[in-house]
């Protein structure tokens, strides 16, 4: 049975054996890019769980591994900027020589020593020291090692204290031991550096779903192409006796073939596709090559998985003729798809529409559940009612058909829209892939980078209290000696300084609101202006950028009732510096600000994205890059194979046509309408689905408003449209060759 | 009027296929309203009818292929509209055999394993089943076909690659729908003659649905079918 | 017996006889009234029918003429025996339709009785053409093709009978 199965497949001549091939081909696509994204998920998660260690925090468990960690160690993170890139900073001292060591080093540091990460070692050589190196106390005593470093280009410091200094800094926490993984990490709630926040975990998921679920579709219709010709031959078969299991294992023999040599080859473009994707830079730092594996469980699964998907694919294709020999002549039309169909859709965008409006589930759980959940049924509800949609819009073509090709297209279309559906579900699946990643993706950009850019960047400023902590705690609260402002001034790029003051009146203190003189303020427009008339200004918070609406330079901050002479004793709860704006002098401020405020977490530029924003919004641009184009290569290779398909079914009864007078010309619009109207109407349901989950997602779950997407999208969808009917509109010089009379020749 | 050979013909004895009351409607429209049909062993039986007269149903549910809405049939005394799919094909493989107008044959396949795709089906060796197979191309005039794929072949010559195919298995029963309809005269009645010969001579009961009076002249009797309901008329002269 | 036929169905003088002839029967060669009172002189020899009254009037045209139960006997007799099949037979098989349409008999039953007939006939012939030589199977087949054709008028006056019933009785 299984050698008439090869032998039918392999050794039957031409047509039988390119069916094969262009299965095997398609199968081949699907695999290389899903092993490319099983890969990229396993790269992305070996890379943050490098970067783990980063996360530490009080509740981090003792390692059980390596000798007594009997001694506690004094643990302080921030994040710290040069130009745009990120500097993890960690702050360590520790009590007793048993304390637990940070990966990467042989040593916890002591007072005066630290370890710098060999792109943050080159960073520091060849930079001037008043912009970098002067701001992280001590010497280099080593490197860390690549097992501590997310990626190789990643900025990494570890600097050493004595453990009564650092324990009295606010913010520093008892650890007794490293977070060596991602699993059970109590702070990895935080949008930290290693990139392990939940927004990380939400998009790998969304990607995850958007880009296998096509992909499966993909390797299922290549298994169902031809499956008209190989219907008749196994019809002839049951008749003659194969028991519906034979005809079973037959089909499978054929499918399994093309699945296994499509899965080999699939290796063989990952493997190629594995060094381009090394460049692509998820988190705004490229994958290390050695990260970009295959656990064995993947592996397995794809080379197990695929050819049962195939098989089971071809079996559901053959559920006819399994029935009955006479499934095949015997044609009692499949009934029509029902308005039932709709449903996974509607219920889908209900789901997400049920959780934009009663807010965020709880839990990491239900969140994914929300976002796999409501994904998956819009995917799975977009496949189901295509067929449905086509078939609706195709009553609509035959009931206002003023012209014999619409009439024939329409009818057609209604005697099987599932075929025809099925030919552009590819693309119709990019589409919704495409608009929900880019709407939703685009918002988040277009949200956080609203916030800068306004304008050139050149204020820094160092807020002791009033963002973590409270102003009123007195060890948080310093006053700047008057040296200080005129040394900060004397830094080369300095413009002015600017104090700002704890407000003496309670009430407002409480809502991180300072006062500053006007005096100064008006040196410094970056960060407001003051009402006229007013001697002091109230100043609120100005450097959260998260969901600010406009920039703070464009506030009027009101009067605060104080003259300029009784804040100046005041504690001071910000300085802020205004530099020329050159880079150099924006990082000299910076250190500038270190070196003298130490501990106080590291200044921000004013009105500009910080580092962990810039990672985000790097890591969301290339994911949608990704995605839009994996999907679209998906959409193409659905769309050639279903050509291919619809080519060699549509000849038999074409070419009928053209014998009985139908000219040309009226074939190609047949042809046309037959592909346009499925194709664009779908399109347009796809679209705006895709679009309204973006919204939906948003809304529950980051509060980001929901922005339509620019030129670029609806470019890329226009001509994603336009390619698909160009392809199709190729085949026509094909056409008057492949209808001649001899194609009519019952066989 | 002699017999060609033994061991056919009526006295042979017994009824090998009988449908009794058969109901059967496609949708809405009715094809057999109570048919009732007994064949002999070894007969050569013509079914002739108007076209829609629901005789190649009647074909269909006697060859176990359709199962009637209603009514019995029984093949050798056992019931055969009860039996599950699988068990009716291997009924088909081995018990009986089929010569259908068009769309029969695998293209894929050469002649010779077409006509030996029952017995490969059946679990045969290859090379012996093949060696089966070819012994029918010489004897239905084939010779040098064999390896010939059959959508290379005059519409004839693969009338009689389905014909070898349909008693390679030494059937119970030759099944015919229209077997020489889209033949020309000639071919047709080399078809028809070459299709009696070989079934006499291996005693196999033959059904043939015709709507031509040229091609049920080679039957011992025949029946017709008029609206889902057999008359038969008067009996054998063989 | 096409006129026996024609008396079954109603009592009718000569003349009556002939004009009906020539309309069903007759088609393009009319019935010569010689052989017509020929006939009926004949048929009233032989006991199948009489003479009615004569109307007044001069003549042999103003008889009518009767069927009687052993004309009507034949006219049963030769409708149901099929006509030994032999080709060209319309005008035998012809006339026995439309007469068994117009007596209200059951011409289907005739026509399954004849269709039987020419098949036996038929399968006779295939059985010489199978055991014979070449010769033997030209001239079998060319009979076989003849009655093949009658076989054919057959089947499709069986599916216009009602509608030709409707134009007989008319």
């Amino acid at each position: 049975m299984i050698r008439l199965g090869l032998r039918l497949s392999v050794c039957s001549g031409r047509e039988a054996l390119v069916r094969v091939a262009v299965t095997a081909a398609a199968v081949a696509l699907g695999v290389g890019l899903l092993l490319c994204a099983l890969a990229g998920v396993n790269g992305l998660h070996a890379q943050a769980d490098r970067g783990a260690w980063l996360d530490t925090s009080a509740q981090t468990a003792a390692s059980t591994s390596g000798g007594s960690t009997a001694d506690p160690l004094w643990w302080l993170y921030s994040v710290d900027q040069y130009g745009s890139q990120a500097i993890d900073r960690v702050d360590v001292a520790a009590v007793g020589p048993n304390a637990p060591v940070p990966p990467g080093v042989h040593t916890v540091p002591g007072a005066g020593e630290y370890y710098a990460s060999p792109a943050l070692t080159r960073l520091l050589e060849s930079v001037p020291a008043s912009e970098l190196a002067d701001r992280f106390p001590g010497r280099q005593v080593g490197t860390i090692g690549a097992a501590a470093l997310p990626s190789p280009d990643s900025l990494v410091i570890v600097i050493g204290h004595d453990a009564h200094q650092l324990s009295r800094v606010p913010g520093a926490v008892e650890v007794r031991g490293i977070q060596q993984t991602l699993a059970n990490c109590f702070s990895c709630q935080s949008n930290s550096g290693s990139g392990s926040g939940p927004i990380l975990q939400w998009i790998l998921a969304g990607a995850a779903v958007i880009l296998f679920v096509p992909m499966l579709i993909l390797i299922a219709t290549a298994s169902r192409l031809s499956a008209a010709r190989r219907e008749e031959r196994f019809a002839a078969m049951r008749l003659v006796g194969a028991t519906p299991h034979q005809v079973s294992v037959i089909a499978a023999v054929e499918s399994s073939l093309a699945a296994v040599a499509g899965v080999a080859v699939g290796f063989a473009i990952y493997l190629v596709l594995r060094l381009l994707l090394a460049h692509v830079q998820f988190t705004g730092a490229p994958l290390a090559p050695d990260d970009l594996s295959l656990t064995g469980t993947d592996v397995l699964l794809v080379v197990i998985g695929i050819p049962i998907a195939a098989v089971a694919s071809a079996r559901v294709g053959l559920r006819r003729v399994r029935i009955s020999p006479l499934g095949v002549t015997r044609r009692v039309a499949s009934p029509p798809p029902g308005a039932m169909r709709t449903v996974p859709l509607v219920a889908g965008v209900a789901l997400l529409a049920y959780f934009a409006v009663t807010g965020k589930p709880q839990g990491n759980g239900s969140q994914l559940v929300e976002l796999v959940g409501g994904l998956l049924l819009i995917l799975v509800g977009l496949m189901l009612a295509g067929p449905w949609l086509t078939k609706m819009g195709s009553r609509l073509m035959t009931a206002r058909a003023n012209r014999p090709a619409t009439l024939i297209a329409g009818r057609r279309l209604l005697d099987n829209p599932r075929a025809a559906f099925r030919s552009i579900s590819g693309l119709v699946l990019a589409l919704f892939v495409t608009s929900a990643a880019i709407g939703a993706l685009g918002s988040i950009v277009a949200s956080t980078a609203q916030v800068g850019g306004s304008r050139s960047a050149d204020t820094v400023a160092a807020q002791f209290c009033g963002l973590t902590t409270s102003c009123d705690t007195s060890n948080s609260v310093r006053s700047v000696p008057a040296g200080l402002q005129a040394e900060l001034e004397g830094v080369p790029g300095v413009r002015t300084v600017a104090l700002i003051h704890v407000d003496p009146s309670p009430a407002d203190r409480m809502n991180g609101v300072g006062v500053v003189s006007c005096h100064a303020l008006a040196k410094i427009p970056a960060i407001g202006t003051c009402a006229p008339g007013a001697d002091v200004a109230a100043i609120g918070f100005f450097l959260g950028q998260n969901e600010a609406a406009k920039s703070p330079a464009l506030t009027v901050w009101p009067s605060a009732g104080l003259s300029a002479a009784s804040i100046a004793g005041l504690p001071v709860e910000a300085v802020v510096l205004a530099t020329d704006g050159s880079p150099s002098a924006l990082e000299r401020a910076r250190t500038s600000l270190v070196q003298a405020f130490p501990f106080q977490g590291p200044p921000v530029v004013v009105d500009a994205i910080g580092p962990s924003q810039l990672r985000l919004l790097a890591m969301i641009r290339n994911l949608t890059q990704v995605v839009v184009v994996a999907s679209l290569i998906v959409a193409a290779c659905s769309l050639a194979v279903n050509i291919a398909a619809g080519l060699s079914e549509r000849r038999r009864p074409l070419s009928l046509l053209r014998l009985t007078g139908v000219p040309t010309a009226v074939l190609r619009r047949v042809v046309a309408l037959e592909s346009a109207l499925p194709l664009l109407l779908v399109a347009s349901v796809s679209i705006v689905v895709g679009l309204l989950a973006a919204a939906l997602l948003l809304r529950s779950q980051l509060d980001f408003a929901f922005r339509v997407p620019g030129i670029a999208y609806w470019a890329t969808v226009v001509f994603g449209l336009a390619a698909s009917l160009a392809i199709i509109a190729s085949t026509f010089p094909l056409l008057s060759r492949m209808t001649g009379p001899e194609v009519a020749r019952t066989d | 009027m002699t017999i060609v050979s033994a061991p056919s013909g009526v006295e042979a004895g017994g009824v090998i296929l009988e449908a009794q009351g058969l109901v059967l409607s496609f949708g809405e429209t009715p094809a057999l309203r109570g048919a009732n049909l007994s064949v002999e062993r070894g007969e050569v039986l013509a079914v002739m009818g108007p076209s829609g007269s629901g005789k190649s149903t009647l074909l269909y549910c006697l060859a176990g292929i359709l199962t009637p809405d209603a009514g019995v049939v029984r093949f050798d005394g056992r019931r055969l509209d009860d039996r599950s799919e699988k068990e009716r094909s291997k009924l088909r493989r081995d018990r009986f055999g089929f010569v259908f107008q068009f769309g029969q044959l695998v293209p894929e396949l050469t002649a010779e394993e077409n006509v030996a795709l029952p017995l490969l089906l059946g679990g045969m060796q290859r090379a012996q089943a093949l060696a089966s197979a070819r012994d029918w191309f010489e004897r239905l005039g084939l010779e040098g076909m064999e390896r010939h794929r059959t959508g290379e072949m005059s519409g004839g010559q693969a009338q009689r690659v389905a014909l070898a195919r349909g008693l390679v298995a030494q059937p119970d029963v030759l099944f015919a729908d229209e077997p020489t309809g889209s033949l020309d005269s000639l071919n047709g009645e080399v078809v028809m003659d070459l299709l009696t010969r070989a079934a006499r001579d291996q005693g196999t009961t033959v059904i043939i649905v015709t709507h031509e009076a040229r091609v049920a002249a080679y039957a011992d009797r025949e029946v017709v079918v008029r609206d889902g309901l057999v008359s038969s008329t008067a009996s054998a002269t063989r | 017996m096409a006129l026996l036929g024609l008396l079954d169905r109603e009592p009718s003088h000569g003349y009556d006889l002939k004009r009906d002839y020539d309309t069903f029967f007759g088609r393009g060669r009319p019935l010569p009234y010689g052989q017509v009172y020929a006939t009926l002189a004949r048929l009233a020899r032989d006991g199948k029918a009489v003479t009615g009254e004569t109307e007044p009037g001069a003549g042999p045209d103003r008889k009518r003429y009767r069927i009687t139960e052993r004309g009507r006997d034949e006219i049963e007799v030769w409708l149901s025996e099929p006509v030994p099949a032999e080709p060209h037979l319309q005008t035998d098989l012809f006339v026995k339709v439309v007469l068994s349409l117009m007596l209200g008999r059951p011409a289907e039953a005739y026509l399954d009785a004849q269709r039987t007939a020419h098949l036996r006939r038929m399968r006779e012939l295939t059985e010489l053409k199978q055991r014979g030589d070449l010769v033997d199977a030209l001239l079998a087949d060319h009979g076989l093709f003849h009655l093949d054709a009658d076989l054919r008028w057959i089947e499709i006056t069986a599916a216009r009978l009602a509608a030709l019933a409707g134009e007989v009785r008319a």
